[in-house]
């Protein structure tokens, strides 16, 4: 079945191979992950110290949003220079590493979840932001909300591919995430479009907890007043919202 | 883009798959070109003979009547699916049927192909296809069709961005290049393949297969494998697994100048008898004797006899008589770059024998024609065998130099030619590497 890890297998399977206590081997490969990201797995000046270097499009957004405290505090000591070329540099030395075995495991998995942890921190901060805004929101009736508190928080747009982006929105009732599609092809809008339409008729039909969503070709609500957002000419820009509550986007 | 992505590699072949990105000096992952499906309806997996043969086209290309069968529309059992080490693993329980989409180098089963790529991409290599040019490569005399068959599924079920299909041979020649013997880098040459299952001499000139000349042998890996089990069921030794057998093989085994004068020196020197520890899945361990067939396993590609009835020539023999068949104006070139290809090549010394045995019988016929001539004189001939450290995966290597070349891109073709011409314009690709390039 094609489920797709969150994990890179190639950095999991290349970790657990080098921590098992394989004699050491000089690595140099470049691994591509989803989204235009790059991975750079090196040895650099001895075998045992192994450099592992992303690349992401939208890295400045993600530090802007909080990036670099999510990762430290996932990855805290293996930080280190980033390389010329890429964003954020991991090193790891393999006679330096947890002895316990889980505590390995655990480490390897960390690691191969490093794009999913770089792109978490708008999430993680507009959760934050959703909890605040909640308790806040709660002080006041429907009616007599002051001005801010009704309209949520800014947007947070995430560039992630050339044409692409996640917007994310909190609110004082929901977090929104609005993805923004392109479709070139004919074909392919049509098909994109009864593929995510399924995505709203879901709540409707079986699943009464599934979070709501819109597909649309023209800018949500939420999205007024974000400056940059493409024209669509021919219709082939759609934007699906979700629009999510905590307990359900925590799976995320 | 400011940052091009790596071109994707893709060398499927009859074993194994070798995946990777351009620009890395190892495959990132090699796994067995096995994919394991559900059986049909009610069928308890396995090939089961009373099942609706499986189309052979993927079924956009038969007009859907390959997916006729009801249960292909029911569900989700075609994504139903696992491939390399997943798939053999999976085969083991019940269910799931294995299956090998490649047989002799080429792609039997389109669909099971198609699955197979799909989940390579996507779960291993993790990309999007129409970010990536790739890189794929055919066995030497792959009919066109099939190029067609493979852009077909490439481009309409993946939209990815390029697409360039090179000759396995002619990315071995490239992959040589990285020895220090290779001072052009040309791409003529006869690249010596051998694989598990079948060895082949393929001449390349220019680039180009001489398509007429090429010989294959049916003494590979395998064979070598069987034949140190016999040698060591012959002994009585307390474990002569097969898999015993291929770690023997591959830890062990190495090629002596002369089979006699070997043996003499065995007989003098006990320190070369070895032992093999196994180690059995319930802990056991059991050791075994490793005598001659430590030189014994690869001679049977220079004396064939000793192992095989039926096929005689000795594979110095073969390269010989495959340069003597091509053209006569490229066989000084042939003769000056044999490259080694595949992992039966890989036994130490394996390269200076074949070399030695070549230059013998060149030899030999120089002096042969220069006593019929009459007092002419040659200048002899270069004979020059090319071992490198890439041997094991020379083609997805070679693929790997050429793919994060400046100038790779411009080779391949891109989808938007793809729509405008269709699928017979990968029946021809411009020379990747070839003269004029750097």
């Amino acid at each position: 079945m094609l489920l797709l890890d969150y994990q890179n297998v190639l950095i999991q399977s290349l970790l657990t191979e080098r921590f098992s206590g394989a004699p050491p081997v000089s690595i140099d490969q470049v691994v591509s992950d989803f989204d235009g990201v790059t991975f750079h797995l090196s040895t650099l000046e001895t075998k045992s110290k192994i450099l592992i270097s992303i690349a992401v499009k939208c890295f400045k957004e993600l530090l802007q949003y909080g990036a670099q405290d999510v990762l430290e505090r996932e990855y805290g000591p293996y930080i280190t220079t980033p390389e010329a070329g890429y964003d954020f540099s991991l090193i790891i030395d393999l006679q330096q590493l947890p002895e316990d075995a889980e505590a390995r495991e655990d480490l390897v998995r960390r690691v191969s979840l490093l794009k999913r942890n770089a792109m978490a921190a708008p999430f993680e901060r507009a959760f934050d932001d959703f909890a605040q805004r909640q308790e806040e929101a709660a002080k006041y009736t429907s009616e007599s909300a002051p001005e801010g508190v009704a309209e949520g928080g800014e947007v947070m747009a995430i560039h992630y591919r050339d044409e692409e982006a996640i917007y994310i929105k909190a609110s004082h009732d929901r977090v929104t995430v609005i993805f923004s599609t392109i479709f070139r092809e004919e074909t392919d809008r049509i098909f994109g479009k009864v593929f995510l339409q399924e995505f709203v008729d879901a709540r409707r039909r079986a699943i009464q907890n599934a979070p709501q969503v819109l597909f649309r070709n023209e800018p949500p609500l939420e999205l007024q007043g974000v400056r940059g957002l493409s024209k669509s000419t021919n219709g082939e820009i759609g934007y699906v919202t979700f629009g999510t509550v905590k307990n359900v986007a925590s799976q995320y | 883009m400011a940052n091009q992505t790596p071109a994707v590699v893709m060398d499927n072949g009859t074993g194994f798959s070798k995946l990777g990105f351009a620009g890395n000096d190892s495959p990132s992952f090699v796994f067995p070109t096995a994919i394991a499906t559900k059986g049909g309806v009610g069928g308890a997996g396995g090939s089961g003979s009373g099942r609706p043969a499986v189309a052979n086209k993927p079924s956009f290309l038969t007009g859907g009547a390959g997916g006729s069968n009801l249960s292909a529309k029911r569900g989700t059992e075609d994504l139903d699916f696992f491939i390399g080490d997943e798939a053999l693993t999976a085969a083991t329980g019940p269910g799931y049927g294995i299956h090998y989409p490649v047989r002799h180098g080429q792609v039997e089963n389109w669909d099971h192909m198609e699955r197979f790529w799909s989940n390579s991409i996507f779960k291993y290599l993790r990309v999007e296809p129409e970010d990536h040019y790739f890189l794929l490569t055919e066995p030497p005399l792959n009919p066109p069709e099939n190029r067609e068959n493979t852009a077909e599924i490439m481009f309409e079920s993946f939209n990815c961005a390029g697409l360039y299909i090179a000759v396995q041979a002619v990315l071995a020649l490239a992959a040589s290049w990285t020895s220090s013997k290779v001072s052009d880098r040309s791409l003529t040459g006869i690249v010596v393949d051998s694989g598990d299952g079948v060895t082949h001499v393929i001449p390349v000139a220019e680039g180009y297969v001489i398509g007429s000349s090429i010989k294959s042998i049916p003494i590979a890996g395998r064979d070598i494998t069987y034949f140190v089990q016999s040698l060591l069921r012959d002994r009585g030794e307390p474990d002569s697994s097969l898999k015993t057998a291929e770690r023997v093989k591959e830890e062990y085994c190495y090629v002596c100048p002369d089979m006699v004068k070997e043996f003499a020196k065995f007989d003098k020197e006990p320190n070369r008898f070895l032992k093999h520890t196994v180690t059995q899945p319930n802990g056991k361990t059991s050791t075994v004797d490793v005598g001659y067939e430590r030189f014994l396993a690869p001679e049977i590609f220079f004396n064939p006899e000793i192992w095989s009835s039926d096929f005689l020539t000795p594979l110095p023999t073969v390269v010989d008589g495959v340069i003597q068949q091509s053209p006569i104006d490229v066989r000084r070139g042939l003769y000056k770059n044999i490259v080694l290809s595949g992992g039966s090549t890989l036994y130490r010394d394996f390269g200076r024998r074949l070399q030695r045995d070549i230059k013998h019988m060149v030899d030999d016929r120089i002096r042969a024609s220069e006593a019929r001539s009459g007092g002419a004189r040659s200048g002899g001939l270069e004979v020059q065998v090319i071992s490198h450290k890439r041997q094991r995966h020379g083609p997805w290597f070679g693929g790997s130099l050429l793919g994060q070349t400046p100038e790779f891109r411009s080779y391949c073709h891109t989808k938007a030619e793809y729509d405008e011409i269709g699928p017979s314009i990968v029946r021809r690709f411009a020379l990747l590497g070839g003269p004029g390039s750097t």
